[in-house]
C-alpha cells in the first residue's frame, strides 16, 4: 500500500470540517505521526470508482460480481424511510416506516491507486430510486438480461437511458447456449443501435470482464466526444 | 436503564432530543419511550446542525453505555436520530458509497477514548475503504456509517475523501480503469486477447 506523502489525491474533494473545529483535514494531516501512542502514517486511499450491475431478481447479478471480484460479495443494508411513502403498500403494515433492502458489492484493485467497485442493484423495481444513490458518479452500468424474462429488465434499460448514464446489456447465457437470436433480443428490448449488447456468462470471469469492458469503452468514447 | 446524564441549563433537555420525529425506526405504538441515545464522541460537533442533543463533550465515555442495549433494534438510535452526518447538513447530498475513510493519527491516538461503533469504525478505518465496505464488515446500517464517519470527521479523527462525480467523465481515469481490467486474467489466468480462438 502507498503511504502518503502527498498532496490531495487527485480525483478527489476532501470534505472541509465545519468551521466550528479547527483547521480541516487535509492529506498532509496523513503523514502526521505526532505524538499519540497508536500514531501511525495515514495510508492514502485508492481513488474509488464504480459501475453499476443491475437487472431482475435473479438474472445472476450477484454471479456476477462474485465472478470478478477480488473479496467476496459484501452486503450492506440501507434503509427506506419516507421515500416509501408512496411505493409501499402502508394499508395492512400503517406502523411500518421503514424498508431495509440490502445490496451486493465487491471490488477489484486495479492499482495500487485504483479501486473499482461493482454495485448490484437492489432486484426489485420499486427499489428503483436507491439507484441515484448508486448511479451518481458511476462510470457506466451493465444490465444483465435473462431472455426468458427479459421485461424484468426494463426498469433498468429506462432508467440508464434516462440518466444519460453509459450501459449495454449483457444476455447471460446460463447453459452455454441462447435460445434466441440476439437481433430478436434487441428488437424485443427495444434499445437503440448505439447500445451494446453482449453475450455473457456471469460465471465465468473473463467473460465478466469482457462485457464490463464493453461499456467502459462506450463510456470512454463518450467522454472523448 | 442508566440514567440521563443531568445536561440542563443552556444543552436543554436530552429527553427532548429521545422523542425527536426524526427517527425512522421508531414505531407509533411504542409502549414506552426508548432509553437516551448514545452522544455524538465528537465535542467540536457543528454548531450547525442544531440538534438538540449535542453532548457536553466530557460526559462522552459515562453516557455510552446507556444507549447500548437498543443497539439490536433501532440503528438510528446510534446517531441520536440524526440521519445527516457531523460534517454535511441534511441538504448536502450524502456520501457516495464509494466514499473512501481512513483513520487519522489523531484517531487513533483516541481509540481508547471512544466507545463501541466509533471506535470499531476507527479501528478498521487503519486501512483505507469505502463507506460501504466498512458497513458490511462491521454489520452496520449503512445510513448510520454515513453519520458516524461525519462526526468522526468533525472530531478530526477520521479522514473523508469524497469522490468526484466528475471522474465518471475523465477520460484519464477511464482509460487506466480500462487498462487496469484487461489485465485482470480470466478464469484460466489468461489475460484479456490471449484467449485461445
Amino acid at each position: 500500500m502507498v503511504s502518503a506523502p502527498s498532496p490531495t489525491p487527485e480525483g478527489f474533494r476532501v470534505a472541509t470540517a465545519p468551521p466550528s473545529t479547527a483547521a480541516p483535514i487535509t492529506p498532509d494531516a496523513a503523514t502526521y505521526t505526532g505524538p499519540g501512542r497508536h500514531a501511525a502514517p495515514q495510508l492514502r486511499p485508492p481513488l474509488p470508482v464504480k459501475m453499476v450491475i443491475a437487472g431482475g431478481f435473479g438474472v445472476g447479478k450477484t454471479t456476477t460480481v462474485a465472478s470478478i471480484s477480488e473479496i467476496e460479495p459484501l452486503t450492506t443494508e440501507a434503509s427506506i424511510t419516507e421515500v416509501a411513502a408512496g411505493v409501499d403498500d402502508l394499508t395492512h403494515t400503517p406502523h411500518k416506516t421503514t424498508t431495509t433492502v440490502a445490496m451486493d458489492f465487491g471490488c477489484i484493485t486495479l492499482d495500487p491507486t485504483l479501486k473499482l467497485y461493482l454495485f448490484g442493484t437492489p432486484g426489485q423495481d420499486r427499489f428503483g430510486f436507491m439507484w441515484d444513490d448508486l448511479v451518481e458518479g458511476a462510470l457506466g452500468g451493465l444490465v444483465i438480461v435473462d431472455t426468458r424474462r427479459l421485461d424484468d429488465c426494463f426498469a433498468a434499460v429506462d432508467f440508464f437511458e434516462n440518466r444519460n448514464l453509459p450501459f449495454a446489456i449483457g444476455v447471460n447465457v446460463f447453459d452455454g447456449s441462447l435460445n434466441h437470436d440476439l437481433d430478436e433480443v434487441r428488437w424485443a428490448l427495444d434499445v437503440s443501435e448505439s447500445v451494446p449488447l453482449v453475450l455473457f456468462d456471469a460465471r465465468e470471469r473473463g467473460s465478466v470482464r469482457d462485457a464490463l469492458l464493453v461499456v467502459l469503452e462506450l463510456a470512454l468514447a463518450r467522454a472523448e466526444r | 436503564m442508566a440514567s440521563a446524564p443531568p445536561a440542563e441549563g443552556a444543552q436543554g433537555s436530552p429527553q427532548a432530543g429521545a422523542v425527536r420525529p426524526l427517527r425512522p425506526y421508531v414505531m407509533a405504538d411504542d409502549p414506552e419511550p426508548p432509553p437516551p441515545a448514545p452522544q455524538p464522541a465528537a465535542p467540536a460537533a457543528p454548531a450547525a446542525t442544531a440538534a438538540p442533543v449535542e453532548p457536553s463533550g466530557a460526559a462522552e465515555t459515562e453516557e455510552s453505555p446507556s444507549g447500548r442495549s437498543s443497539l439490536a433494534l433501532r440503528p438510528f438510535l446510534l446517531t441520536a436520530g440524526r440521519v445527516a452526518g457531523g460534517s454535511s447538513g441534511s441538504s448536502d447530498p450524502p456520501l457516495p458509497l464509494e466514499t473512501q475513510v481512513v483513520a487519522t493519527a489523531e484517531g487513533l491516538s483516541a481509540l481508547d477514548g471512544l466507545a463501541f461503533e466509533r471506535q470499531a469504525i476507527v479501528a478498521a478505518c487503519r486501512v483505507p475503504q469505502s463507506l460501504a465496505e466498512l458497513a458490511a464488515r462491521l454489520q452496520l446500517h449503512l445510513n448510520v456509517v454515513r453519520v458516524i464517519a461525519g462526526d468522526l470527521h468533525s472530531a478530526r479523527q477520521l479522514a473523508v475523501y469524497v469522490p468526484q462525480a466528475s471522474t465518471a467523465q475523465d477520460v484519464s481515469v477511464l482509460r487506466r480503469v480500462i487498462d487496469g481490467l484487461r489485465a485482470v486474467p480470466d478464469s484460466r489466468g489468461l489475460p484479456r486477447g490471449n484467449r485461445p480462438a
